[in-house]
């Protein structure tokens, strides 16, 4: 494997990480977040404020993981209070305040972000191997919950929150459930990310990367496993592919988000197996 | 003094706030949709202003074009983005109206360049009258009166005509309202057309205020107008402008005496966030 | 499926390899979508000026030179495979960074692992050239920029009060940071620092109280995008005191935007628009405009003479090995870059220059005078 394609499995890999992780939130569980790169933030923060103390990797990525997940489930609360449409403004929210407070913190770098960091300890490929690792172990958790009577549960309060409750399911325990486990994969994406790039700067986690990994779930279709699978794999290579075309790129993905929402809302997933739309 | 200026100048950015949120209240009210591509027909609206000002050399006609073609807009993007997709659960629009302001904004970035451009004449914006040691930019005084005679229009509109009533009574109840012979449908692009044409007014407004139009310069402004939006209680239009007024102000205060702390950004956010844990359903909303 | 793709993707870089004698091959990633496309579009016609230009006079070495360009989207996860495959499939024998800190320090990483010279154009950020010895900085530190600036407001107005109006980013906060070291001591006193946001275009709050905190200068560190809307809106405001911006308000944009107000506005680190040294800059601006349709400013300058650097050491190297290459660049002096001659290289590849100061006069920069003082300009270690 040439250091070329290891950078790309990488980043494929840190993005399959994060869409599968909103997956369960978005997909699984029908709670609509707009802030999923605060807890990639969050994560990639904690990870890299411990490395540069001397910390070893699989501590790192730990605390990067606990971090994102805590913060999450303190952000799924407001799930448990506000209405639907307002969650998607209150994460959206949740993402404006992290990146405003992380731009002010001197101990966090302030601007300057945190650089210096040092290397996994890996070479570039066995690095990479290690982040695929991780990616598809999400894929089989992702598959997991999704089969599982968590899996039912998650489904019966996206479709209706009232008649899940009125069956006896704990909608709040559910709710928080996927909130804690898909921001916590987050977080460890982003601990990933930090031995990657070797460098974090505020803007790397702000709307946009929000938006970037919603539109990798929703194109592959909001809850399907292998759909969002697919789809962040072939839109993290776009890019590469479509070099040519790099001053017509972000049309086109505005584009195609149009596009697939109004003929297979279910996204790719829809197109396979044409369900019932979510 | 400093205060006094501070709340002036918040007022100010409040009305632009308010122009913006009407739209947004408006789309939300009546379709339950996030129309984030407000944003996009809030930016073609200062491009219009610009470019037509700039070619005919009459700022009256350029803004009567960017209202028109605003409002034009408005009216393609609910017929052509969002009607075949109302069946669908929410996210769906929210998804599809996304993609249109990436769209929008890169449609500007390919058409007018990546740098911004801006009026070649504009004496407006750093012409100033001085009132009680407060200066005010005729600009800034434009946009404070536009902001007020279009949304006390809007007022009158709604609470004196037939059509103005029968759209109040279709945003409350539209089964009851149709029974009793309102064309929901019309109600509809009469929302798109006047929601779009006051942000198409508001972004001319705000070029001449900066003197500069960006392919980017909906973002900020639009994020904002959504948690305005969610402030007042979706779907309110009298929560809707007081949260603007109000968001206008703490910005102000916020970008002096919270900087340390936070972005100005993040201000209003994390207000919005405050009022929600305390009034999930925001300022004047029902549950 | 994979496959498929890697295969797409190596058609695509052939298409972009272009002419097949080319032999001398430089790397160059820019943000050219999205959000950051327009600095990235005017350095890359800056670099390929530079390209056409070496050409045009039989090349390097006498082989052609050939830039290989990739978008970055001003993002690290896109900038460190582009850098790999710089250096893997296009063999590159250095690289040109035209774009902003966050993709620069996470390439550079990458270039000082493959061992290939790396110059960084325009980014600032202190970090890009720690990672070790094959990274170079075309450009002055933010804290050198900052010191300047301190020094040239202590020498023209004395021991004055100063507010400060700082954008918040990497380049904001490390000038300010210069600034804030040297100002006091010179006997500048800082009244206040404000900070505001890349996408901020109104200023009222902030005017409104450096109006109360009646300084004697406003130093203001911003992009010309946001300097114009700003010194316009001090002016409307009723303020009179001199404004110095720093390096990224040299862009003629700033009096498109502020018209009259731009008036006088001092910008240190600028670039003096009728300068006649060195020789190719009045050439430069002129064959810039024709391409790009507008003004040259200082991020294309900065792009033309880092690909002109680099092609320079080439040819001192005599030689396309990577090391000598990077020997060469190391050992450059009194090269004649177009924002300001380069004097050397410090021994981690900062680059030490002098900082050229300008004024707006009638509509133009004009230059009123250059600090080159090694105690404050000294890049540091």
């Amino acid at each position: 494997m040439s250091a070329y394609i290891a950078s790309l499995v990488s980043v494929i890999g840190i993005n399959l990480i994060l869409a599968l992780g909103l997956n369960i939130i978005t997909g699984f569980c029908g709670q609509v977040s707009l802030g999923h790169a605060a807890f990639y933030g969050l994560g990639a923060y904690t990870a890299a404020y411990l490395a540069k103390l001397g910390a070893p990797l699989p501590l790192t990525l730990l605390a990067g993981t606990a971090m994102a997940g805590a913060i999450g489930i303190v952000v799924g609360l407001t799930s448990l209070r506000v209405r639907h449409d307002f969650l998607a403004v209150t994460t959206m929210g949740i993402g404006f305040v992290f990146l405003g407070f992380v731009r002010k913190q001197k101990w966090l770098g302030g601007e300057l972000g945190i650089s210096g960091i040092p290397g996994p300890g890996l070479d570039a490929v066995p690095y990479a191997l290690l982040i695929a690792a991780f990616a598809m172990a999400v894929a089989a958790l992702s598959l997991w919950i999704k089969l599982s009577w968590m899996g039912f549960t998650f489904d019966a309060v996206a479709d209706d929150e009232d008649a899940a409750r009125t069956v006896g399911v704990n909608v709040s325990t559910y709710k928080l459930t996927a909130f804690g486990i898909g921001t916590a994969l987050a977080g460890t994406a982003g601990g990933l990310y930090v031995y990657f790039a070797r460098i974090i700067l505020p803007d790397t986690f702000d709307f946009v990367q929000s938006i970037a990994v919603l539109t990798m779930v929703v194109i592959g279709g909001t809850g399907s496993v292998w759909g969002v699978f697919a789809s962040t794999i072939a839109l993290t290579l776009l890019p590469e592919v479509s070099r040519a075309a790099a001053d017509y790129r972000l049309l086109i993905f505005g584009a195609m988000l149009m596009l697939v929402m109004r003929f297979s809302p279910g996204g790719l997933a829809g197109l396979v197996h044409r369900r019932r739309p979510a | 003094m400093l205060f006094a200026e501070l709340i002036v100048k918040g007022l100010v950015y409040g009305c632009m706030y308010a122009m913006m949120a009407v739209g947004l209240t408006l789309v939300y009210g009546l379709l339950r949709i996030l129309h984030i591509a407000h944003a996009g027909v809030f930016a073609l609206g200062a491009y219009m202003a610009v470019t037509v000002t700039n070619a005919t050399g009459s700022l009256a006609f350029g803004f009567v074009i960017a209202a028109a073609v605003s409002a034009v807009a408005g009216i393609a993007i609910y017929r052509l983005a969002y009607q075949p997709i109302l069946h669908h659960s929410a996210f769906v629009p929210m998804v599809v109206s996304i993609g249109l302001f990436i769209v929008m904004q890169e449609g500007f970035r390919l058409i007018f360049g990546a740098y911004g451009i801006a009026f070649d004449d504009n004496p407006w914006y750093v012409a100033h009258v001085d009132l009680a040691g407060i200066s005010l930019t005729y600009v800034e005084i434009a946009m404070v009166v536009m902001s007020v005679v279009l949304l006390v229009g809007f007022g009158l509109f709604a609470g004196l005509t037939r059509a103005g009533i029968g759209w109040r009574a279709t945003v409350t109840d539209p089964q009851m309202a149709t029974s009793f012979g309102v064309d929901p449908v019309r109600v509809r692009y009469l929302n798109f057309l006047f929601g779009s044409a006051l942000a198409g007014i508001a972004g001319g407004l705000v070029g001449l205020l900066n003197n500069y139009v960006e392919p980017t310069m909906g973002g900020a402004v639009s994020y904002k107008a959504l948690a305005i939006v969610v402030l007042g209680g979706l779907g309110s239009v009298r929560g809707t402008l007081i949260a603007s007024l109000v968001l206008g102000v703490v910005e102000s205060f916020g970008a002096i005496y919270l900087a340390d702390i936070f972005d100005r950004d993040a201000i209003g956010f994390l207000f919005l966030i405050v009022v929600l844990m305390v009034r999930p359903q925001g300022l004047l909303g029902r549950r | 499926m994979k496959k498929s793709v890697i295969a797409a993707t190596l058609a695509a870089a052939l298409l972009l390899a272009g002419n097949a004698a080319a032999q001398i091959k430089i790397g160059l990633h820019a943000p050219q979508s999205g959000p950051a496309a327009a600095d990235g579009k005017s350095s890359t016609i800056g670099a390929e000026i530079a390209r056409d230009w070496i050409n045009d006079k039989g090349g390097v070495l006498g082989q052609k030179l050939e830039l290989v360009t990739y978008d970055d989207q001003n993002k690290p996860d896109q900038a460190v495979p582009i850098a790999n495959k710089l250096i893997g499939q296009d063999k590159v024998m250095a690289a040109v960074s035209c774009s902003y800190s966050a993709p620069t320090r996470a390439a550079a990483a990458v270039f000082q692992q493959a061992h290939i010279p790396y110059v960084s154009a325009y980014g600032v950020h202190p970090d890009i050239t720690k990672e070790g010895n094959w990274a170079f900085r075309g450009v002055q530190l933010g804290p050198p920029q900052g010191k300047g600036a301190a020094k040239f407001i202590a020498d023209k107005f004395g021991k004055v009060k100063v507010a400060m109006v700082t954008m918040n980013n990497d380049f904001g906060q490390s000038i300010a940071d210069g600034f804030k070291e040297e100002a006091p001591k010179l006997g500048l006193t800082i009244v206040k620092e404000y900070t505001f946001g890349l996408g901020e275009r109104q200023f009222g709050p902030i005017v409104a109280s450096v109006k109360a905190d009646n300084p004697d200068v406003i130093y203001a560190i911003g992009y010309y995008f946001v300097g114009g809307p700003l010194v316009a809106q001090l002016r409307a405001g009723g303020l009179k005191q001199p404004i110095v911006g720093a390096q990224a308000f040299d862009s003629m944009k700033l009096m498109e935007i502020a018209k009259d107000a731009a008036e006088s506005v001092y910008v240190v680190g600028g670039m003096d628009r009728g300068r006649k040294t060195p020789a190719d800059f009045q050439p430069f601006l002129a064959e810039f405009k024709k391409r790009a349709g507008y003004d040259a400013e200082a991020v294309a300058a900065n792009c033309y003479s880092s690909v002109m650097l680099v092609a320079d050491a080439i040819k001192r190297a005599g030689s396309t090995d990577a090391a000598k290459i990077r020997e060469a660049l190391a050992a450059a002096k009194d090269f004649p870059m177009l924002t300001g001659p380069l004097r050397y290289f410090n021994s981690v590849g900062e680059i030490y220059s002098p900082l050229e100061v300008t004024q707006v006069k009638n509509g133009a920069f004009v230059g009123v005078g250059v600090i080159d003082e090694p105690s404050i300009l000294a890049p540091p270690k």
